[in-house]
């Protein structure tokens, strides 16, 4: 079957896999970070550590700053009384999308090529909600006692207020998260196995085995694995939709003008994916570089992705002007002045010009085959692409709360130092953690690797690959 | 190559990974229990007080009313404290001997207020109003228990909210005659079942459960 | 058990007149005890509920008085300002004053109390309040200052006669002080007093002198005039009656009123709450209303008003009216205005300005008295503070304007006749004309003594050489004494604590003078003894302090026959000044007065009405001479005055401000300041006393100032930066017309559009509020009233200027024009001349709140009685709410704002209202402590009176209403059915409790019809 699909579906396009790539070759490959810790530029690993490491101390001390002393250390006032954690949050959770997105739908659609992104995709997904969860909590004016968000029966007999999105956001984000890890480390457990039987030490076997939690690669393991590992991805699927749509509700039930509309979850899961795939783009190229891995990241895998921006980039487009239209369509002076006055021209128009122009006319690029293939332009364009989702968000929230009914509580907001550092802090401590996570775990999944291997350059690779598992 | 991991690991990691199981379900029920027990509401805690000998099973067993000592239960929010000299009369005889009295002679040569410490406490954001409760009919007995088998008071119920609500939210189950509301071991007439709501109509008591009742 | 108040405090009681702890003596251990048991008791308020709750001390009293515990007490009193009493009823629990209302009884109150006295209580609070007597700057005694100052030891130094001995008073209408100082001029004949204000108390003394012939009071009845002119006066606003004209003009504003609406002529250079009432407003220098009133009265005569016993002067202005033309303000305000006093002669009000020059106020009264008004809604009654009046009769015989007494007193120094300076109130180092060099004369004197309530520029000044004292000044809230209204009623002021920091006051140290040791108290009582007679007399004296008021007003006078022979020379004085000449009107500013109420937090951050200034000061420009000269709000100019004294100059920060004269520069006084101990008030704005001279000390208009850019800039605090209501008049704050337009189409279809259930009431009362914006001046005295009554914290400047302030009321204001004035640079042509709406804004309330379903943790909830509830013990500070509060009327704690409040003024805080910690959200919660209250008094079968909130009690004209809708009686009703009924945001169905009355004009047909409130 995946033969057709892989090979046949478009045949001037670059191999999924690059040809004469055995499954030795895989495992040396993908394996050699983690088990020989071949991080051949190493200097340049140990500075980028440096680099997010200290970003992720500095958002640890803002942090600890902000909750002693309250979060007047940022720019927050009234009436803009959501700011730079909102817009953290929110473009966090977006960025977390695209992982689930590749390993699940992809999955279940049965595009192969997902087999060599999918675990960087996935991991990036994990980093991502740990940033994110951390901003609902951290911008409460009383931190403490965020658990009164949780249904549970407490000795005052209250409940949370159902009404409210935020309840029913803790529940998502929750529930986002557990599923995306037990998804990420189920894919990851034979590979673990694979690492403990190859690693040097017997420390390192040690401790791959205590992850692989036992698995000897028998028939009945693979079963199994291959039933849960499709029920997970069926069970995150409709979840890459879920969360973000209750994420904008966290807006659309509001009547602010800005917030107040209809189209919000689709477009939030839009922006979402979009954001997300910049950021898988961000993560392959300097990988596929750093660990040789042209092989298994190869051309095709970029210009499946620049092509997805593209699409993205459009609907994007499509979302704004629809936002915008229904404003004017309206016909309410607070609809018309929020989107065609305030947002265009009014203190933060520079902020919306910039976004438009990042979100929309960025992926246009990629409308060139060339373009879409190159590793310079790709990494450029995701890195406007993920500062115009920023600005996106900063649009959607800022700029419709600083103006809102009554002229007399308009207020600007202006960010403060603390503001700034958190926002650095955050993207420092996903740095650090994939820093990590390319040391010491298996970078791409090297068992569904194999199994492609062995379905686009036939079975000789077989016996070696079967007693490679043996061993 | 050698087996990782001795046999009997895996009975180990089976319990294991049972026990994280147990451990998500036990801990935020044991907190949720833990957080209604005595040693976190203080219920049944007493206090240290200036007078050690002062004993309320005592004076309640001369037949002194509640309300001779707690004058403002009555009319005020507060039930207050008597002053010092509502000791003198009464102790005139056994005045100056006793060392037990120290801090009341200290109190009334210095002028100086007696230095109780407070035994029911509900936090500052929790407006109580002693006089309207008295006056609907809420016994002494029902918050503060059997003073009268006190010596120095200890804190009777939880004063958890949950606690203050399950009277508010029906209060007729609690109500007695407002003749009895300073009755020790107060026991209704007739079943509570019919009394309370009679009394309830009479009093036009009925459940309060707006934030504000409490919180301003 | 409200654990936010001390269970009890612990001292010896003398009864009700004086709480417990308030008989300690000064600096004896239990007051400070007393002080930390407050303070450590409040401090607990902050702290919300937790696992380890503190341990807490209950103090009983030791002998119990004759009061409960727990019920706060009211007493009456009186504080008094630029000379003139206004009777308060002041609530005290345990002990400790905490909120400030109006005597109902008292003439000059009505049951209303302004800003100044409602802001009174954080002043007696003031942790920066002098502690002691001190002798060249080192603690002293007071008993070795009464030695110093015994009868014998002056006369030795001052002579026999006392001819040495001066005292620098303030006004004061008291009849104690009074006559305290005869019997001191009985003992020291010689000494002499000079009388000084910050204000100019006199100048309205002065009017009547040029007028009559001899000073006298002027009274005006606004409740039945149906024609007011004003002419650069504030009798809303400002003025010391203001509170009882501010009430009797609304009662005309009202259009629903069955003595009809009046209609009002404001002619001023710088909005004032009169000039929100203004039918008519025309923006004028007050250089040049003068020549306005002269054109008038010309105007007058023309229409045929009759000029008996002065043919010539009647020529002369038939000729003024013929000529017309040249005046530098639009003819048809004075012919409309004329046209209407002349149509309602007898019926009609003229008011000049106190502070205007006496030939103006002269012009007024003879208004009056041509148009016959005077015995029917104008008349006179002899001085309620004659001193004063004599040295104003004395100027005006003189031909000159007042001297203030800084200058007669700077002159005795110079003369070397100052052997022993008695300064008893005031702060002339201050508010003396610069060119006197009364500071340094000061320093020269042999003996000074200073009764200050700080330690200010002229403590400074006096210095700590030779034999100089300071003496702390007593708060009102700590002395007895009295006072008198501007109508003549004597009121009594009683203590309300035992002065926290051993203060004493004047009379206290002029009886000392006059050889008398015995305590104000006694002194008091034996004066209204001898007044009230000895008969009966304990039970008088208890009436009076109960009531407030021990008196009747004084009786009126037939005015002595107006002296028209006078206008004859103002013809040639007043004519207006050459335009484009840059005039500047320095005036004691809306919020610190003089500058006394500096230290005043509560003040300082009360957005100043209109411009909604906070913490700053600026010259006010109008949006066309602001054009002119090329100035956006901000821009740092610097004003100078050449001529007298050489010239000074003062940089200060302009505000371009709608409804400003053009060429006119308005600078409030009192800032600037530089006590010693005045810390709080230091580093806001500049001193704009520097800039007046002696001939300009009394009217405060200094012309041909100049202005210079300096190119700095200052980012000023304004808690609202846009002027305009864009498109959304309708929506917001529709005029008269809208609203009823609103109302002519039938509600009936957009109900059926909402796919809610209408909400139905549950429980006995309803609560709801009406805002009559047709009353509403913009007086800003509900903002501090709320502020103190809800223990609404202060953040002070750089949190304000991040739109952090936490007023739960607010005045919203807006001009009625399409245009953006904030985009335009505050200068947006339309601007010129605005039409105002005002607005108060605060928690509406809304039946379907918006807030409420947006909180995640019900946090802010719905009442069975109709009110939107704020729970600050759930609120987790998700802020949900503020984003979906179209009103924005939500606050949030954003720092510890209460954490480190000192313990004395922590003592200020309403024990009834939590005091809320870090990371919660407020709001207004129209006053539900007061609402409750007054629930379980009903319950008890008390019958307690209805429900007042603040802002209501406070509010001068009754322009806010509250009540039960459940309730036929209930004020709420009022016009809230009416056409010019209105909803704020209506349109987004949140059902608002709040509904305000449309604003209504009364445009006179002879004007193209005002924009916008015209209807």
């Amino acid at each position: 079957m995946s033969h057709a699909t892989v090979l046949d579906a478009a045949p001037p396009q670059a191999p999924v896999l690059a040809p004469g790539l055995d499954a030795g070759a895989i495992e040396e490959q993908v394996l050699a970070a983690p088990l020989w810790g071949a991080t051949r530029p190493r200097g340049g690993w140990w500075l980028l550590f440096l680099l997010f490491g200290s970003g992720a101390l500095l958002l640890a001390t803002t942090v600890t700053i902000t909750v002693l002393k309250g979060i007047g250390m940022w720019g927050n006032n009234i009436p803009v009384a959501w700011a730079y954690a909102i817009i953290n949050f929110v473009w966090w959770i977006g960025i977390g999308h695209a992982g689930t997105f590749i390993s699940a739908f992809l999955l279940l659609l049965n595009q192969r090529w997902r087999a060599s992104v999918n675990r960087i995709a996935e991991a990036m997904t994990i980093f991502a909600l740990v940033n994110a969860g951390l901003f609902p909590v951290l911008h409460l004016g009383r931190p403490w006692f965020a658990y009164w968000l949780l249904p549970y029966p407490t000795r005052m007999t209250l409940w949370p207020q159902y009404k409210s999105a935020l309840p029913w956001d803790l529940a998502a984000i929750s529930t986002y998260f557990t599923v995306s890890l037990l998804f990420w480390y189920l894919g990851m457990v034979p590979d673990l196995a694979t690492a403990r039987d190859r690693a040097p030490t017997l420390l390192k076997r040690r401790v791959y085995g205590v992850l692989a939690l036992g698995w000897r690669g028998a028939a009945s393991h693979w079963h199994r694995y291959r039933v849960v590992y499709l029920l997970l991805a069926g069970l995150a699927a409709p979840l890459v939709v879920s969360v973000h749509s209750v994420v904008s509700l966290d807006f659309a039930i509001t009547q602010l003008p800005g917030w107040h509309s209809t189209i919000f979850p689709p477009y939030f899961v839009i922006g979402a994916l979009y954001s997300g795939f910049a950021m898988v783009l961000i993560l392959l190229i300097p990988v596929r570089h750093t660990y040789r891995l042209q092989g298994v990241i190869t051309e095709r895998h970029l210009e499946a992705l620049g092509t997805i921006l593209l699409v993205m980039g459009w609907l994007m487009a499509y979302s704004y002007v629809t936002e915008s239209f229904i404003g004017w369509y309206s016909g309410n002076v607070f609809e018309r002045y929020a989107l065609l006055v305030e947002r265009p021209t009014g203190p933060y128009a520079v902020v919306f010009w910039v976004m438009l122009a990042c979100n929309c006319v960025t992926p246009q690029l990629f409308w060139s085959r060339r373009l879409r293939r190159s590793e310079p332009v790709l990494f450029g364009a995701s890195l406007l692409i993920l500062v115009g989702m920023w600005l996106e968000r900063f649009t959607i929230i800022v700029t419709s709360l600083n103006r809102d009914f009554l002229p007399s509580s308009w207020h600007l907001y202006v960010p403060t130092w603390v503001d700034w550092s958190i926002l650095a802090g955050s993207v420092g401590l996903f740095g650090t953690l994939f820093l990590l996570f390319l040391r010491y775990v298996p970078l791409a999944a090297v068992s569904e690797l194999k199994e492609l291997a062995h379905e686009l350059h036939g079975a000789p690779h077989e016996a070696q690959a079967e007693e490679a598992r043996r061993a | 190559m050698p087996a990782l991991f001795p046999p009997r690991t895996t009975p180990l990691a089976r319990a294991m990974a049972f026990g994280l199981g147990l451990l998500v379900i036990a801990l935020p029920v044991g907190l949720m229990w833990w957080v209604r027990q005595p040693p976190v509401t203080g219920q049944g805690r007493t206090a240290a007080q200036p007078v050690a000998a002062f004993s309320h099973r005592l004076h309640t067993r001369f037949r002194i009313d509640c309300r001779f000592c707690h004058a403002g239960a009555e009319r005020a929010a507060d039930a207050g404290l008597p002053a010092t000299t509502m000791c003198v009369p009464c102790h005139e005889p056994v005045w100056l001997s006793g060392r037990e009295f120290a801090a009341v002679r200290q109190s009334l040569r210095t002028a100086r207020p007696i230095a109780w410490n407070r035994v029911n406490r509900v936090p500052d954001y929790v407006f109580f109003n002693h006089a309207i409760h008295v006056n609907k009919g809420v016994g002494c007995e029902t918050c503060h228990g059997r003073v009268d088998r006190m010596d120095l008071a200890h804190q009777a119920a939880p004063l958890t909210m949950g606690w203050c609500l399950d009277c508010h939210q029906d209060p007729a189950k609690q109500l007695r005659p407002v003749s009895a509301v300073t009755e020790m071991g107060y026991r209704p007439a007739r079943p509570q079942a019919e009394l309370g709501p009679e009394l309830a109509r009479a009093y036009h008591v009925r459940p309060l459960t707006d934030c504000t009742t409490c919180h301003r | 058990m409200s654990g936010a108040h001390p269970q009890e405090d612990g001292h010896r009681p003398r009864g009700p007149e004086f709480p417990p702890g308030a008989d300690q003596p000064p600096e004896g251990m239990s007051r400070r005890a007393f002080l930390e048991l407050m303070g450590a008791a409040l401090a607990l308020a902050g702290a919300s509920g937790c696992f380890r709750q503190p341990r807490e001390k209950i103090l009983p009293y030791v002998v119990q008085p004759e009061l409960t515990p727990g019920v706060p007490r009211y007493y009456a009193t009186a504080m008094e300002l630029d000379g003139y009493a206004t009777g308060l009823l002041v609530e005290s629990h345990d002990g400790r004053p905490t909120k400030v209302e109006g005597n109902p009884d008292h003439p000059a109150s009505i049951g209303a109390a302004g800003l100044w006295a409602q802001a009174s209580v954080l002043g007696l609070y003031d942790p920066m309040r002098p502690r002691s007597l001190r002798r060249n700057g080192r603690r002293a005694a007071w008993g070795m200052l009464a030695q110093a100052l015994a009868p014998a030891a002056l006369a030795a130094r001052a002579g026999a006669r006392g001819a040495g001995l001066h005292l620098l008073l303030e006004p004061t209408g008291s009849p104690l002080t009074a006559a305290l100082l005869a019997r001191l001029r009985a003992r020291f004949p010689d000494a002499r007093v000079h009388w000084d204000a910050g204000g100019n108390a006199g100048g309205v003394y002065h009017g009547t002198a040029l007028a009559f012939g001899r000073p006298l009071q002027p009274h005006y009845d606004f409740a039945a005039a149906d024609v007011v002119v004003v002419l650069d006066a504030d009798p809303f606003g400002a003025e010391p009656n203001a509170l009882r004209w501010a009430r009797e003009a609304a009662s005309r504003r009202d259009p629903e009123a069955r003595t009809g609406m009046s209609r009002v002529w404001v002619a001023e250079p710088t909005p004032t709450p009169t000039g929100m009432y203004a039918d008519h407003r025309l923006r004028v220098r007050a250089g040049d209303v003068g020549a306005l009133a002269m054109d008038l009265l010309a105007a007058l005569v023309a229409l045929g008003t009759s000029v008996t016993a002065a043919r010539e002067l009647a020529a002369a202005l038939r000729a003024r009216a013929a000529a017309g033309g040249d005046a530098p303000w639009n003819p048809a305000w004075v012919r409309g205005a004329a046209a209407d006093l002349h149509a309602a002669a007898g019926r009609g009000i003229v008011i000049a300005g106190t502070h205007q020059p006496g030939d103006v106020q002269a012009a007024a009264h003879l208004l009056n008295h041509l148009l016959g008004n005077t015995g029917r809604t104008v008349w006179y009654t002899e001085p309620v503070l004659p001193e004063v009046a004599d040295a104003a009769r004395a100027a005006a015989t003189a031909g000159a304007p007042t001297p203030p007494g800084a200058a007669t007193l700077a002159q005795a120094i110079e003369a070397g006749a100052v052997d022993t300076l008695m300064i008893l109130g005031g702060n002339p180092a201050l508010t003396a004309p610069a060119e006197l060099g009364l500071p340094r004369a000061l320093a020269r004197v042999r003996q000074v003594v200073q009764l200050a309530a700080y330690r200010d520029e002229t403590t400074a000044a006096v210095g700590a050489g030779g034999d100089h004292w300071f003496v702390p000044a007593a708060h009102y809230l700590e002395r007895w004494g009295d006072g008198r209204a501007w109508d003549g009623t004597p009121a009594l002021v009683q203590p309300l604590v035992q002065p926290l920091h051993g203060g004493h006051d004047a009379a206290e140290l002029v009886a000392l003078l006059a050889g008398e040791r015995s305590t104000v108290h006694e002194l008091l009582r034996a004066e209204w003894r001898g007044r009230a007679g000895a008969a009966g007399f304990d039970g008088w004296w208890d009436a009076a302090l109960r009531r407030g008021v021990c008196g009747t007003a004084a009786p009126r006078v037939a005015p002595p026959a107006a002296r028209l022979e006078t206008v004859a020379g103002m013809l040639d004085r007043l004519r207006p000044a050459p335009g484009g000449a840059l005039e500047a009107v320095l005036r004691p500013d809306a919020k610190v007065h003089d500058g006394r109420f500096a230290n005043n937090a509560w003040l300082q951050e009360m957005p100043a009405p209109l411009t909604t200034l906070s913490w700053d000061q600026a010259a006010l420009v109008s949006p066309a001479t602001a054009r002119r000269l090329g100035l956006v709000s901000g821009d740092v100019v610097r004003l100078d005055v050449s001529g007298a004294a050489g010239g000074r100059a003062l940089e200060v920060p302009v505000l371009v401000t709608p409804g400003q004269a053009d060429d006119c520069l308005a600078l409030p006084l009192g800032y600037g300041r530089r006590g010693e101990d005045e810390r709080l008030a230091r580093g806001v704005g500049v001193d704009g006393y520097a800039l007046r001279t002696a001939a300009t000390a009394a009217s405060g208009i200094v012309p041909g100032v100049g202005l210079a850019r300096t190119g700095a800039h200052r980012d000023l605090v304004l808690t609202q930066h846009h002027w305009s209501l864009l498109d959304r008049a309708e929506e917001i704050v529709p005029s008269a017309a809208e609203a009823g337009a609103q109302h002519a189409t039938p509600p009936a279809p957009r109900r059926q559009l909402t796919i809610f259930q209408p909400v139905q009431p549950q429980g006995a009362d309803q609560w709801a509020m009406t805002i009559d914006l047709a009353r509403c001046t913009g007086c800003s005295a509900c903002v501090v009233a709320c502020q103190a009554e809800n223990n609404v914290p202060v953040v002070g400047r750089e949190e304000v200027g991040k739109g952090r302030e936490m007023h739960w009321l607010r005045i919203d204001r807006y001009t009625r024009d399409g245009s953006d004035a904030a985009d335009a640079a505050d200068a947006a042509g339309s601007l010129d001349d605005p039409d105002f709406a005002l607005q108060p804004m605060l928690c509406q309330h809304c039946e379907k709140a918006p807030c409420e379903y947006v909180c995640p943790v019900a946090a802010t909830m719905h009442s069975a009685d109709g009110l939107n509830e704020m729970i600050y013990n759930r609120c987790v500070g998700t802020r949900f709410c503020s984003n979906n509060c179209p009103y924005k009327v939500r606050r949030f704690n954003w720092f510890d704002y209460n954490g480190e409040v000192a313990a004395t003024e922590a003592l200020a805080k309403n024990p009834d209202v939590t005091v809320r910690g870090r990371g919660v959200m407020e709001k207004c919660t129209f006053c539900v402590q007061r609402i409750r209250e007054h629930q379980i008094a009903r319950e008890l079968g008390q019958a307690p009176p209805p429900v007042l909130t603040a802002c209501q009690q406070a509010c001068p004209t009754e322009a806010i209403r509250f009540g039960s809708l459940t309730d036929p009686a209930s004020p709420v009703h009022g016009g809230r059915e009416s056409p010019r009924a209105f909803s704020a945001l209506a349109e987004l169905g949140t059902a608002p409790r709040v509904r305000y009355l449309a604003q209504r004009r009364n445009p006179s047909p002879l004007m193209r019809p005002a924009p916008g409130g015209a209807a």
